[in-house]
């Protein structure tokens, strides 16, 4: 099977799912109208609520959603054979996928822009939203455990990567303090970053990690894990201009130039899958479903997304037709993201034993492998392509870590604030979050923190299809169309969830892992585990919900959300 | 709409694309921390319209004619329901 026959079934799909699926839920079903009144126009107080260009939001959302997850998990996935991996990224992102991420906008912009707590307290009953709150807590801490994992193995596998992510880092300092402490132009800003930034991908080859500080500490995973929280802490803690924000702005261009150009030479190389279409129902992490269904996250569905486009991208629309290319397009250019990666995994491997020997060093390895050999398509040479794979990685996964930490910092205040007011302290929350972290990537064992980052991930999205359900039952709509994915997708990520953990804490219980295994085996199983019990405890209360909806449509009164 | 509006067209869709990727966090962040000092300097002048009395009155009445055009924008905004969810927004 050739690569671009697998992108343009993508083409074929993005087409069928965007021009006509999504097109006819739009049209039919949610009835958008241009000429409503959107909270953006309605409630424009030129900051969180303002209307916005679609394409402006388009960029914003695709920055938004687009992390580590829609490549890493096709290149674990791949294990199962390329066949089943295409088939979910397909049919996963047709008909689940762009209906989470489209629905999830349009049901905040119906409901003044309100966010998912607020519209889990309305529509399903308010114990809804404190499950909802707390599942949302340990959901992001799986985020920071197996995206830093991802930066850990990155840096230990490709000894260009840390030079490439240190020179990233002072051309986003360089970069805010050239836009807001010195009001230096925008073009020259980002010139100036970006070409600093790409001296750090060259010095990266010159000088690799083990040259610069030997090979001990170069291999070092707690030196890089601490590396990343403390990259982390400063993002957290530090003004936002100062710090986070610039540097994903210089990233944004490695990252952007790397794909387009990297998609480039995958139409140029054409080159065939090597690895086998099919491989086993089971393998070493387990079978194919539910496992491989959370193995790809973002590629096919997401429960992150629903996440921003309620709280960012809602606020923002400036048409209510505006969602589809907004919310379906973005989610099918990811679903092309993702069979990038799938392409990548599937064809720069001679044979699955090489494949093997490569993901034993880290998904960051073979991603930073194919994009090197897709640019040198282009006239790259290898070693720089490699180094320049190696920081867009680094990149994906340490943009959203960072975000994630800053988000769980808040999250502490909120929530543990009133035992103490020493969690008011930003400082504490970010420490907490960054220990946390810290001993899920020290301890976990990383295929396993990557489903379980999935199932969240998923049982997430599902929970939000369980919004949008209900929010089309009380409006009298058709909800087939999302009713069945959400029952697909919550069974699937129970399952998985309930699998991993119960496989996690098998291995501790049976003595199978040993040391400091234990602690993060032990804590990754719980965290499964009580992500599943809350999840049960929301369709709970999503079940009473739309047998009050059902009730209230049947011609009886309806009766308000019990606390 | 002629060939040359089209590929104004597609050329302004692709800048406002790139816009949206690198910039359109960090403009809307700048516009928030703007906002809320701004707010903040309406609750403590103007408090009173949502009960929280702070300054005198004969301060705030100078104040008023400067401030009416966004007093609808700041009461919306405070009390507005907000959610721990809203920190990814």
């Amino acid at each position: 099977m050739n690569a671009v026959l697998v992108l343009v079934l993508g083409f074929i799909v993005f087409f069928i799912g965007y021009r006509w699926y999504a097109r006819y839920i739009d049209k039919n079903v949610m009835k958008a109208d241009a000429k409503k009144a959107t909270p953006a126009k309605m409630y424009m107080d030129g900051v969180e609520f303002m209307p916005t260009s679609k394409n402006v939001l388009f960029g914003y959302q695709f920055k938004s959603i687009a992390g580590a997850a829609p490549i890493i998990g096709p290149i674990i996935a791949i294990q199962w054979g390329w066949l089943p991996a295409l088939l979910w990224i397909l049919g996963g992102a047709l008909f689940i996928g762009w209906v989470q991420d489209y629905s999830s906008a349009m049901i905040s912009m119906r409901n003044e822009g309100a966010s998912f707590g607020a519209l889990s307290h309305r529509l399903i009953s308010p114990r809804a939203r404190i499950i909802l709150l707390s599942f949302i807590y340990f959901y992001l801490l799986l985020i920071a455990g197996a995206f830093g994992n991802v930066v850990v193995s990155t840096a230990v596998s490709l000894k260009a990567a840390p030079m490439a992510w240190l020179f990233l880092t002072i051309g986003g300092v360089i970069a805010g303090q050239m836009i807001y402490r010195w009001k230096k132009d925008i073009i020259l800003t980002t010139v100036v970053c970006v070409i600093i930034a790409l001296i750090g991908i060259f010095l990266g080859t010159v000088a690799p990690s083990d040259k610069v500080i030997g090979a001990g500490l170069a291999n070092s995973r707690l030196l890089w894990a601490l590396a990343a929280c403390v990259f982390c802490y400063f993002a957290a803690v530090l003004p936002i201009w100062r710090f986070a924000l610039p540097i994903n702005y210089v990233a944004s261009y490695i990252v952007f130039l790397g794909l387009f150009f990297g998609m480039i030479g995958v139409f140029i190389l054409h080159p065939n899958f090597t690895l086998p279409a099919v491989s086993s129902f089971t393998i070493a992490i387990g079978p194919v479903w539910p496992i491989m269904f959370v193995t790809i996250a973002c590629g096919a569905i997401s429960g992150w997304h629903s996440i921003v486009s309620s709280s960012g991208t809602a606020r923002q629309l400036e048409h209510e037709t505006d969602a589809r290319p907004v919310g379906a397009g973005v989610m099918f250019v990811e679903m092309m993201l993702a069979l990038f990666a799938l392409v990548i995994a599937g064809t720069i491997y001679a044979s699955g034993a090489e494949y093997k020997a490569a993901a034993a060093l880290g998904p960051g390895l073979i991603f930073a492998t194919g994009v090197s050999k897709f640019l040198g398509v282009l006239g790259m040479p290898a070693a720089l392509g490699k180094s320049y794979g190696s920081v867009m990685m680094v990149v994906l996964a340490i943009t959203i870590m960072q975000l994630v930490i800053r988000f769980m910092r808040v999250a502490t205040s909120e929530l543990l604030s009133d035992v103490s007011s020493v969690f008011r302290n930003p400082h504490i929350g970010t420490f907490i979050a960054g220990i946390l972290t810290l001993v899920l990537i020290m301890t976990g064992w990383w295929q396993y923190l990557w489903i379980l980052f999935g199932g969240a991930n998923q049982l997430m999205a599902s929970l939000a299809l369980m919004l949008v359900t209900a929010w089309l039952m009380s409006e009298g709509k058709p909800y087939a169309w999302s009713f069945y994915p959400m029952i697909f997708m919550f069974v699937t990520t129970i399952a998985a969830l309930c699998y991993t953990s119960y496989s996690l804490l098998w291995k501790v219980a049976s003595g199978v892992v040993k040391g400091e295994a234990v602690v993060g085996n032990t804590l990754m199983g719980l965290v499964g585990f009580f992500l599943v019990l809350a999840a049960l405890a929301l369709g709970v209360e999503g079940v009473k919900a739309f047998g009050r909806y059902r009730a209230a449509r049947g011609g009886l009164k309806e009766k308000p959300a019990q606390a | 709409m002629g060939e040359g509006g089209k590929k104004g067209g597609i050329f302004g869709a692709i800048k406002e694309f790139v816009y949206g990727v690198a910039a359109h966090d960090s403009a809307r962040f700048a516009l928030k921390t703007r906002a809320s000092m701004e707010h903040l300097f309406i609750l403590i002048t103007m408090g009173d319209m949502l009960g929280v009395p702070i300054l005198p009155p004969y301060y705030s009445l100078r104040l008023l004619p400067y401030v009416v055009p966004q007093i609808a924008t700041w009461k919306r905004r405070m009390l507005r329901e907000k959610d721990l969810t809203d920190g990814l927004a």
